[in-house]
């Protein structure tokens, strides 16, 4: 293998994230608890730098690097940005929760902007190995992230279970990345794609590797059947984390299907293709069906979560294009709901008040009738009720299927999601109608409050003018 | 002065929107003074704006502005746009619009100023009625002029409902009467008849063009000339026949042609001002100016032309008819609407195109005087409508008589006034004309001009002259209305003589409409007409000697008779015959017969339905039912999520055998 | 014929496949930590068959010599209740079996000699005496590896924060020396001297 100087200047955003992340683990030790938000400060500044050197690097033009480990196009340039936006946003709600939850320490945002740095790995990976580490440096952080509230064992048994089962993802994950490249004999993904495209490896072999990538990839995205963490974790978290976990990892997650599945093995599609059915119907049904049952509000979301899943999966599974661009927008309009809905907790809890009961929410709108509003933007978005944003992303990725023909499929996600929106509608119902329990005066943090109602009204205003963000993911899937 | 044409057209549109919203919005900030002020500000501005890019198009002779503002969403490569086509014929309508609007907003200032009477001391809807009815009207405006300016049929689908709704609201606008509300619901349920073959109207055009630009959709229209499409299996229907009848059913419905016009005599359950606006000169008219604006599709089939042209000689008869028996001052004035709107439509029938818009405008000017007149008597008689309370007025209120007759005169179509040559050039077009119906047409709308001029006569003398016949009370304290009431009456009034003669020359005859309007060779009556004009004053001397004028004068003089000098006989004529007067008085029976028919049978099939469908099969099985097992299915699957770490484990191991045995066993 | 290497082969991988049963199977988890480091030890020498020197006695060093030394603390730390533990292995023992036992098959099926026999994947020829694995592997390490490489440290960068942070306890009631103050401090801040008389006056 002939080694290629590298063109570092690719990688400047993560160089900018890595050395900022020394920096701020150093300075911070030296920064007393009254002065952390001087950490917080540079935690921001630091993603809004990596945006700046992303927007730098980023051109119409495919770049590769590192001898073949590296990459930018525009899907990972506009990933990249996105995941920005959306951690920048995560962490911009979480402050208020971590300083009321004696939480509000360095560590949370170094493991914050490793997770970032990991899923900038994954965005830019074209190797399976890079994709492997890029994924582990996301997860361990996430780990971390989890169990970071050391009071709580709830957390710390989610953060275990967390860790637990996605080791055994990862180790699976891993195993079929051995198979295919054993298979072909390459890491790079466009050799992988030309290797099997010239027939090297047995069908068998190549399938029997992409059954273990489908279930690392379904476990990191959280689509059943691997998604049992997903409600566990979600619950037991600190609110401020799972808002994170469940919003900007999703969009690395899509980008690394996408690179295993399309950028390296486009050749086994119609494989993918028919196991990527089985898994968005399971996720769709189970998703929506036990959200029904769930009386905890992050429980409710996580399972909502699985369905939203299962509904990117559908473009994913299309195999155009179209259905690309179409996940691709609606893993971004996912993580913006994410984001809002919950921060709907976070907006309601306060010092030893989680909030997460959907009984704490009785007759909000009389406590504030204008965060029942935004609440009611988030949640009829979920639901895909025109005109909101949720509803263009589920039409998108419904029109990719049907592109294809898959009829039966479609009826489907149509019918289910009018089962997911009994529940979406019960929290509303629980807001407007229901009598109050308590009379106090909701009084969130005003950075919270000003992001929460800026977040519901970005759902609204996607949603009024779709053009825009659509054709932004349309251009990152011209081949 | 503008170079950017883009902004203009915005600003025309959203200058009325924006009063709109501050006389709505702010309603008690602003007060009744600011409410008035800014609406009658956004829509001057509007007028102005119209005026200058009439002289900008018109006398500059500048280009068609077409152009899209803003791209709502792209489907399947079908592009849904908010855009502005400004020709000839929008511009004219733009200028009719905002000229009408703005007196109407001067007018209400005096009307709607004792509003508060109308409502009962508690309501709360009575707070700010004023500032409200300000707001609505100005978005009435806006509505009409995205309807009347769009450039594809999404934009006119939606000015069309836009006026529909704030139609709906002012007709409901006393929301405390009975009968206010159920004719804003009539109107609503009526329109949505017609709507709804709008709609398919547009959708078939969206199917076979793939577009809903008008410029594609007439350019590529001869292309479907010949298509033949399927509804029903087994007949073929001509394609361009199928769009043009189905977009006709809405113009049948918003244009109150029969048997959809039932709405329209109800409507004056609203405010005066907006009858004279709405249902008198603007909204009533979209259906002509969307028929006049699909032209080029219209052109294409004769069956359509001449179902329009038969409907509307119908309308245009008929509707006379029932003017004659009317005693309520604004149903007559409704009536005469209805008919004259009929006219218009058979203009349109004979691909007298230009006439029908022609027509449109001058009947805009001299219906809307009527009816602001009418209100200008009913505010002086203190909100009483009845003619036989009336009499001898002219006297009390001299402004509103000369205005009044000048509106009637221009109406009858008298020789020299604007009505006269719209309505001569139509009655002369369908004499031309060869489609199947026209001599049904020629027919009616020839006997038409004598029941015009009939009961338009009628009620002038029932209000102005004879003896004076209302209670001493009232009579006491008539006096003429508030300059704000008679200066719009005699700024219409202007027009409602002059415009006539100084446009048909251009309007008619001239390529004014060059460019906007298409019509095919064989059927263009016009340039026939146009062969023996020889100008205005040429037209108003030939018109003494011809049918018309004489069926008017007679009109007139047997009004006259009947009721100034032996006002026995129209007594003696109801007992006489009185089946024909019980047919007429209850309006042909069309109103008991919709609402029996169509009222109670979809009312019991709506009921039937419910009582089955509705709450046995959706609500029981379906809904509830489906509820029930997916609650039961939910709450037994959520045991699997059992919080033991093995399970999950095991779970995800099943799930990856479960791939196994599916894919490679 | 088996040659000498086929017969190490074949030996290693039969101890490697018992000690790896045994690590799941046997009660004592003590027992079982060591069957993992026979395990490691074998699949060393495994590599050291396919010339990865460095490979082998990296596993040895760090796996056998840190890992598993620090598992063995651990457990013998740990109070672990081994009657509750065996309870639910038996009971899910024939389905778990069973599912083990089908997704044997499935792995042998695909990853048996057929896909993977010495046809398809010829032995590489054996470096001359002098070929220094260790040096190779920095060499690609360095350079072609080099993105891969620099994203591992930082994974173990995020794995020392989080180690730290999830068990970095600062007990707010613990006493602990501030030895900046032990340095600063003064002769008058521990000891006063106070005048009193030799004698109780006498009142």
């Amino acid at each position: 293998m002939n080694f290629i100087h590298p063109q570092f200047s690719l990688a400047l955003p993560e160089m900018i994230l890595l050395g900022m992340i020394s920096i701020i683990l150093i300075a911070d030790l030296f920064i007393s608890d009254k002065g952390r938000v001087v950490t917080y400060l540079m935690t921001q500044a630091t993603l809004v730098l990596a945006a700046i050197a992303t927007a730098a690097v980023m051109g119409a033009d495919v770049a590769l690097s590192f001898n073949g480990h590296f990459i930018i196009d525009p899907l990972a340039s506009l990933t990249k940005l996105f995941i920005y936006l959306v951690s920048m946003v995560a962490f911009a709600y979480s402050r208020s929760y971590l300083i009321e939850r004696d939480m509000y320490r360095g560590e949370y945002f170094v493991l914050g902007l490793t997770a970032v740095l990991g899923m900038m790995v994954l965005a830019s990976a074209h190797s399976l190995l890079t994709l492997y580490l890029g994924l582990e440096l996301l997860s361990l952080s996430l780990y971390a992230m989890v169990g970071l509230r050391r009071d709580s064992s709830q957390a710390a048994e989610a953060a275990m279970k967390y860790f637990v089962l996605g080791a055994m993802a990862s180790a699976m994950l891993l195993y079929g990345m051995s198979m295919i490249y054993g298979a072909t004999g390459t890491l790079n993904l466009w050799e992988i794609r030309d290797a099997v495209a010239e027939g090297s490896g047995h069908s068998l072999v190549l399938i029997f590797g992409l059954v273990f990538l489908m279930v690392g990839v379904a476990f990191k995205l959280g689509a059943a059947p691997f998604h049992m963490w997903v409600p566990d974790v979600y619950h037991g978290a600190p609110t401020s984390v799972t808002l994170f976990l469940s919003s900007a990892p999703k969009l690395a997650a899509f980008v690394l299907m996408i690179r295993l599945l399309v950028d390296a093995l486009p050749a086994l599609a119609s494989a993918w293709s028919d196991m990527l059915v089985i898994i968005a119907v399971l996720s769709i049904v189970l998703g929506n069906v036990i959200a029904i049952a769930q009386l905890n509000i992050k429980r409710m979301l996580a399972y909502s979560g699985i369905s939203h899943i299962g509904f990117l999966l559908l473009g994913v599974l299309s195999a155009t294009p179209e259905g690309y661009a179409a996940a691709f927008y609606y893993a971004i309009v996912y993580a913006i709901m994410s984001l809002g809905g919950f921060a709907m907790v976070l907006v309601m809890s306060r010092q030893g008040f989680e909030a997460d009961e959907l009984s704490d929410y009785a007759g909000l709108n009389e406590r504030s009738p204008i965060i029942a509003l935004m609440m009611l933007f988030i949640m009829f978005s979920m639901a895909g009720v025109p005109p909101l944003l949720g509803f263009w992303a589920k039409l998108a990725v419904i029109q990719a299927i049907v592109a294809v023909e898959y009829y039966q499929l479609a009826v489907l996600a149509v019918l289910f999601s009018v089962v997911g929106a009994f529940y979406y509608l019960r929290v509303i119902r629980i807001i407007y109608f229901d009598k109050p329990t308590e009379r106090r005066e909701l009084k969130p943090a005003n950075d919270l409050k000003v992001i929460f109602i800026a977040n519901a009204m970005l759902v609204l205003l996607l949603g009024l003018f779709p053009e825009s963000l659509m054709n932004l993911c349309q251009s990152a899937f011209i081949y | 002065m503008f170079s950017d044409m883009e902004n203009l057209t915005l600003a025309i549109v959203l200058a009325p929107l924006l009063g709109s919203a501050l006389a709505g919005l702010m309603s008690d900030t602003l007060g009744r003074k600011g409410a008035h002020r800014v609406t009658i500000t956004g829509v001057a501005v509007s007028l102005f704006l119209s005026l200058y890019l009439f002289n900008h198009l018109v006398f500059a002779g500048g280009a068609t502005i077409n152009q899209s503002v803003y791209t709502w969403l792209v489907s399947d490569g079908i592009r849904f746009e908010v855009g502005f086509l400004v020709d000839r014929l929008t511009v004219l309508m733009m200028v009719v619009v905002t000229f009408v609007s703005l007196m109407v907003h001067i007018y209400t200032i005096g009307y709607m100023a004792d509003d508060a009477h109308n409502w009962p001391q508690e309501s709360l809807a009575g707070r700010n009625s004023y500032q409200r009815f300000f707001s609505y009207i100005s978005l009435f405006t806006f509505s009409m002029l995205m309807l009347v300016m769009a450039n594809n049929f999404l934009q006119l689908f939606f000015g069309w409902e836009a006026v529909g709704l704030v139609s709906y609201l002012l007709i409901g606008f006393w929301s405390v009467r009975e009968s206010a509300i159920y004719a804003n619901l009539k109107a609503f349920l009526v329109n949505r008849v017609g709507d709804f073959g709008f709609l398919l109207g547009i959708a078939a055009v969206l199917m076979y063009f793939n577009s809903l630009d008008y410029v594609t959709v007439f350019e590529n229209a001869h292309l479907h000339k010949d298509v033949m499409v399927e509804v029903i299996p087994g007949s073929a229907w001509s394609l361009m026949t199928l769009i043009c009848i189905l977009l006709f059913i809405g113009a049948m419905g918003k244009s109150a042609q029969f048997p959809l016009h039932i709405w329209l005599p109800d409507s004056m359950e609203g405010p005066t001002p907006i009858s004279a606006l709405i249902h008198a000169a603007t909204m009533v008219t979209a259906g002509i100016f969307m028929v006049a604006r699909v032209s080029p599709l219209y052109e294409l089939s004769e069956t359509a032309l001449s179902f329009i042209m038969v409907i509307g000689a119908i309308t245009a008869l008929f509707m006379g008819f029932l003017g004659l028996v009317q005693n309520d001052i604004k149903r007559v004035v409704a009536y005469s609407t209805l008919s004259q709107l009929g006219y218009m439509t058979v203009a349109l029938g004979a691909s007298a195109y230009a006439a029908g818009i022609f027509h449109l405008m001058t009947h805009a000017f001299f219906k809307a005087l009527l009816f602001l007149a009418a209100g200008s008597v009913i505010i002086a008689m203190h909100h009483d409508q009845d003619m036989r309370n009336m009499g001898g007025l002219r006297k009390y209120l001299p402004i509103t008589w000369i205005t009044s007759l000048i509106g009637s005169l221009a109406l009858i179509g008298a020789p020299g006034f604007a009505g006269f040559f719209s309505k001569d050039l139509i009655i002369e077009a369908v004499g031309q004309s060869q489609l199947p119906g026209s001599g049904f047409a020629y027919a009616a709308v020839l006997a038409g001009v004598f029941i015009t001029a009939l009961y338009s006569f009628r009620m002038y003398f029932l209000v102005f002259h004879g003896k004076e016949r209302m209670d001493e009370h009232t009579r006491h304290h008539l006096h003429e209305t508030p300059w704000v009431v008679t200066l719009p009456l005699i700024l219409l009034a202007i027009p409602s003589v002059v415009i006539g003669y100084l446009m048909v020359d251009e309007l008619a005859f001239g390529s004014f409409f060059a460019g906007s309007i298409e019509v095919a060779k064989s059927h263009d009556v016009l340039a026939v007409l146009g062969a023996n004009f020889y100008g205005a004053f040429a037209m108003i001397l030939h018109g003494l000697l011809t049918a018309p004028f004489w069926l008017a004068a007679a009109g007139v003089a047997t009004a006259y008779v009947l009721y100034m000098r032996a006002t026995w006989i129209p007594a003696m004529l109801a007992e006489r015959f009185s089946w024909l007067h019980q047919l007429l008085l209850n309006k042909y029976h069309m109103d008991s017969l919709a609402a029996g028919i169509f009222g109670s049978g979809s009312r019991w099939l709506g009921m039937g339905l419910w009582r089955f469908g509705d709450t046995m099969v959706i609500d029981g099985w379906m809904v509830n039912g489906s509820a029930r097992s997916v609650g039961w299915v939910a709450s037994v699957l959520r045991h699997i999520q059992s919080g033991y770490l093995f399970h999950y484990a095991f779970t995800m191991i099943l799930g990856l055998l479960g791939l196994f045995l599916y894919f490679i066993v | 014929m088996i040659s000498f290497a086929q017969t190490l082969f074949y030996l290693f991988s039969a101890i490697i496949i018992f000690a790896a049963l045994r690590v799941v199977t046997v009660r004592n988890p003590i027992h079982a930590a060591l069957y993992l480091v026979l395990t490691f030890f074998t699949t060393a020498a495994l590599w050291i068959l396919l010339e990865a020197e460095f490979l082998a006695i990296t596993l040895v060093l760090v796996y056998v010599g840190a890992v598993m030394v620090l598992f063995l603390f651990v457990i013998m730390m740990l109070d672990i209740d081994l009657a509750v533990m065996r309870e639910g292995f038996v009971r899910s023992l024939p389905v778990a079996g069973l599912v083990a036992l089908v997704m044997l098959a499935i792995m042998v099926m695909v990853v048996g000699p057929q896909h993977f026999g010495m046809a398809l994947y010829p032995a590489v020829t054996p470096h001359a005496a002098d070929y220094s694995n260790t040096r190779e592997l920095g060499r690609l390490l360095y350079t072609v590896y080099l993105y891969p490489f620099e994203i591992a440290a930082v994974i173990l960068l995020v794995a020392i924060v989080a180690a730290i942070a999830l068990t970095l306890r600062q007990r707010k009631d613990s006493r602990y020396q501030q030895v900046e103050l032990q340095v600063a401090v003064e002769r008058n801040d521990r000891l006063r001297i106070v005048s009193m008389p030799a004698e109780e006056p006498r009142p």
